[in-house]
């Protein structure tokens, strides 16, 4: 059992297997993804009450923070590297974006023309007015 | 105290439930009975209770599925005799009883039967297959198995206390919601499959963790069977699917018991939201079941023509196609439901497309079969029967994979015909041909073939006795689950319909005799080698029935098909090898983890269906106080000696030098 791990080991990892940087290395990787994290958390925040940018673009601002969020996160706290060693971690998660992607999207999608051709009776009603 | 439990539970005044659960209750306490006073308990309670082997747990899930088949055959049997009855009468199951007979048949055949038999044979085979010692997470796997029998406990305890759900096996609110469903069953029906969906999803995560972690020296991707390749995309539909399941039913639950409006029809509840989850999930679920199943007709088909698989590589591709596509179909279950044309045509189309994928495997199968030295043992006329089976149940889902024609069959009995023509034929053929081939293999004798042929033929034919009438009575405009009709049309084909069910009974009763004739004869049906079948990948390696480490080293895989190539290099070098030199092996050891887990999860369960809090808090604390003390475990190994491991390697290198010196001499 464990030798086979390690012989698999040399090629790809699991998170937090990664090759023994020295703990100060590590410390200083985790803080700097906190500091990170904490100036885009900052940043929403100071975007969404702000009146210094042109209003409409502040969701669309909203959006690229939100995802440079998830960004941070899978890099330094996830440690989804583009290294060989990390192709499993990828390709998981590649998976699941693709399958969140065809559930939630193909629901919005089904749930629209659902919800536009199959009404409740009253509003039925109300459109025959 | 006891929430909504009391003595009306027992339904005293339906004789049928009732002397259903004497007998079994009867024939369980006769088992424990006869286990206690023979003295095995200590056995049962070591060797496989507390197990963490693979193999065992394998084993134990092909034994629940078994078991839950006959519970939801019988079910079959009840609704084939009252159609065949209810012509302009009311037959003799009342419809409230009726309704939770075809509702506990759905159920259980999906959730206790189809997916426990092909987990328990992707446990049994895959890590041998792999050629390594155990499963990624062994204690896991355990607690997978025993919360799997929770659900399974659970709605077999709905016969006799309290009710089943009457809404068909996935539930549709608003009539499972409380207002058209007040009484207890569908709570029994909600927290089974909660509970023992937790247990799929930890066999999921566990079995694509394996695959993908643990393989043996050279095993690359592209060199693994190929039931290892739909075990791989089997288990990432699980992983990615089941948490749309668990969430639905979750919100479905919080509509029952917190008065939520998920799914109501008042307060802004959505019906058609709770569609469009359930077949979210409930599409990819189909391909759970099937992907196994090619992956076992893969291994059957390529074994008995004596050849490699033919178009390995296509058969990857068409897995993993099948894998990503199965999850933009789901609306062709509600087509009717009105999303319009352009979704309808999209969804439409998906649909036809995964045939594609699905015809190559056929292809690929048959030209496995073609110029080859077929041998027609029983796996074979599984597999043989399957594809013919296979075929026209795929044809009829094409069909109906067309909106238009959609809208005139669906929720017909042409669409009960279908998919019990895929799943019979696809899933349960599967899972009949696996358990013949690999018999032998888990257990070291093999099933007697005459008992096995014959098995075969009955059900084959008894399929489709019971079910081409079903889809000519669809075709005439019978709706499904119906308790009576008074259509003149339809009488006959449903009385044909009961004929063939008693064919496939008389199958069913040869399975089970040749289960008894060989567990009578099997020293003469003994495999000495560990290969009866002349196989090609690695399970065949090592030794009927494997010892608990599986293989004394890591097997050295060159390419594909690898036991195959092993044995053409022994024969030409003919075994000459030294014996290799042995080394301890660490195993992982037993833990009770999973079933202690399991006996608070099922007070939990039944708690939580009867509103007994201080029960829910007493068997919530239980589970993870269980997990807690795993946590905080000191030793989970423990060493197997190099020369125990020597001993009883060298047993089955001794048998194998006497196959091949027998073959020389021939």
């Amino acid at each position: 059992m464990s030798d086979q791990t390690h012989m698999q080991a040399e090629h790809d990892l699991a998170p937090g297997d990664e090759e023994q940087h020295g703990v100060g290395a590590r410390i200083l990787g985790y803080v700097v993804g906190l500091a990170l994290a904490l100036l885009l958390t900052a940043t929403s925040f100071f975007i969404a009450g702000t009146d210094l940018v042109w209003q409409p673009s502040i969701p669309v601002a909203l959006i690229v923070l939100a995802i440079a969020q998830m960004g941070v996160h899978l890099v330094f706290f996830l440690h989804i590297t583009t290294g060989p060693d990390n192709t499993n971690n990828v390709l998981a998660l590649a998976f699941g974006l693709m399958v969140v992607f065809l559930v939630v999207g193909g629901t919005v999608w089904i749930m629209a023309h659902l919800n536009q051709n199959m009404p409740p009776m009253d509003q039925i009603m109300q459109m025959r007015r | 105290m006891l929430g909504k439990l009391d003595w009306s539970a027992i339904p005293l005044d339906q004789p049928i439930p009732l002397i259903a659960g004497a007998v079994v209750l009867v024939a369980i306490l006769g088992v424990l009975g006869w286990v206690v006073v023979k003295g095995h308990l200590p056995y049962l309670w070591h060797e496989w209770i507390t197990s963490v082997d693979h193999k065992r747990i394998g084993v134990m899930y092909i034994l629940l599925a078994s078991v839950m088949l006959l519970r939801g055959g019988s079910d079959a049997i009840m609704m084939r005799i009252q159609q065949a009855v209810a012509y302009q009468s009311q037959g003799y199951l009342p419809p409230e009883h009726y309704n939770q007979i075809f509702s506990a048949h759905g159920t259980i055949m999906i959730f206790f039967v189809a997916m426990p038999f092909v987990i328990g044979l992707m446990n049994l085979i895959v890590p041998l297959q792999l050629g390594v010692r155990d499963v990624a997470f062994p204690t896991l796997n355990s607690v997978g198995f025993w919360l799997t029998a929770t659900g399974a406990l659970l709605v077999n305890l709905s016969l006799v206390i309290g009710e089943f759900a009457r809404t068909g096996w996935l539930a549709f609110p608003p009539l499972s919601e409380l207002s058209y469903s007040p009484g207890v069953g569908v709570d029994y029906y909600a927290w089974s499959l909660q509970i023992s969906g937790v247990g799929t999803l930890v066999a999921g995560i566990n079995l694509v963790t394996t695959v993908l972690k643990l393989r043996t020296k050279g095993m690359n991707y592209l060199r693994m069977p190929m039931f290892c390749w739909t075990t791989l995309a089997s288990n990432l539909l699980i992983v990615a699917a089941f948490p749309i399941l668990t969430a639905t039913l979750a919100m479905l639950l919080l509509d029952r018991y917190l008065g939520f409006h998920f799914f109501t029809n008042e307060a802004g509840g959505n019906v058609m939201m709770f569609m469009n989850l359930i077949w979210a999930w409930g599409h990819p679920e189909v391909y759970i079941l099937v992907l196994p199943a090619f992956g076992i007709f893969s291994e059957v088909v390529s074994t008995f023509s004596g050849k490699a698989l033919f178009g390995y590589r296509s058969m990857v591709l068409a897995t993993m196609a099948i894998c990503v596509i199965s999850f933009m179909v789901w609306l062709h279950h509600f087509f009717t439901m009105g999303a319009g044309p352009d979704v309808n045509a999209i969804f439409g189309i998906a649909s036809m497309i995964i045939a594609v994928p699905t015809g190559v495997k056929i292809y690929n199968w048959l030209f496995t079969m073609y110029g080859g030295r077929i041998r027609f043992a029983t796996p074979m006329l599984w597999a043989v029967g399957f594809m013919v089976t296979f075929i026209i149940g795929g044809l009829t889902g094409v069909l109906v994979a067309v909106p238009p024609a959609d809208f005139m069959l669906h929720n017909s009995m042409f669409l009960v015909a279908h998919f019990h023509n895929v799943i019979i034929g696809g899933v349960l053929f599967g899972a009949f041909a696996g358990f013949e081939y690999w018999f032998p293999k888990a257990f070291g004798f093999r099933l007697d073939e005459r008992w096995g042929k014959l098995a075969f033929w009955f059900t084959f034919l008894g399929f489709y006795v019971t079910f081409v009438p079903l889809y000519v009575a669809g075709m005439l405009g019978m709706t499904r689950r119906m308790q009576h009709y008074d259509v003149a049309a339809w009488r006959p084909w449903m009385l044909v319909a009961a004929a063939g069910m008693a064919v496939l009974t008389i199958g069913v009763i040869c399975q089970i005799m040749q289960l008894v004739v060989s567990i009578r004869n099997r020293e003469a049906l003994r495999d000495r080698t560990g290969d009866p079948w002349d196989g090609r990948s690695l399970e065949w390696a090592t030794s009927s029935p494997p010892p608990v480490f599986n293989f004394a080293f890591d097997p050295d895989v060159r390419g594909e098909d690898a036991y195959w190539d092993m044995k053409a290099h022994a024969q030409q070098q003919s075994l000459e090898h030294d014996l290799p030199e042995y080394h301890d092996i660490e195993m992982p050891r037993n833990s009770p983890t999973g079933f202690v887990c399991a006996f608070f999860a099922t007070i939990m369960g039944f708690a939580l269906i009867w509103h007994i809090w201080w029960m829910v808090i007493l068997g919530g604390i239980g589970a993870v106080a269980t997990f807690v003390v795993f946590a905080w475990r000191d030793h989970d190994e423990y060493v197997i000696p190099a020369g125990e491991v020597a001993a009883i390697d060298r047993v089955n290198i001794e048998e194998r030098r006497n196959l091949v010196s027998m073959a020389g001499a021939v």
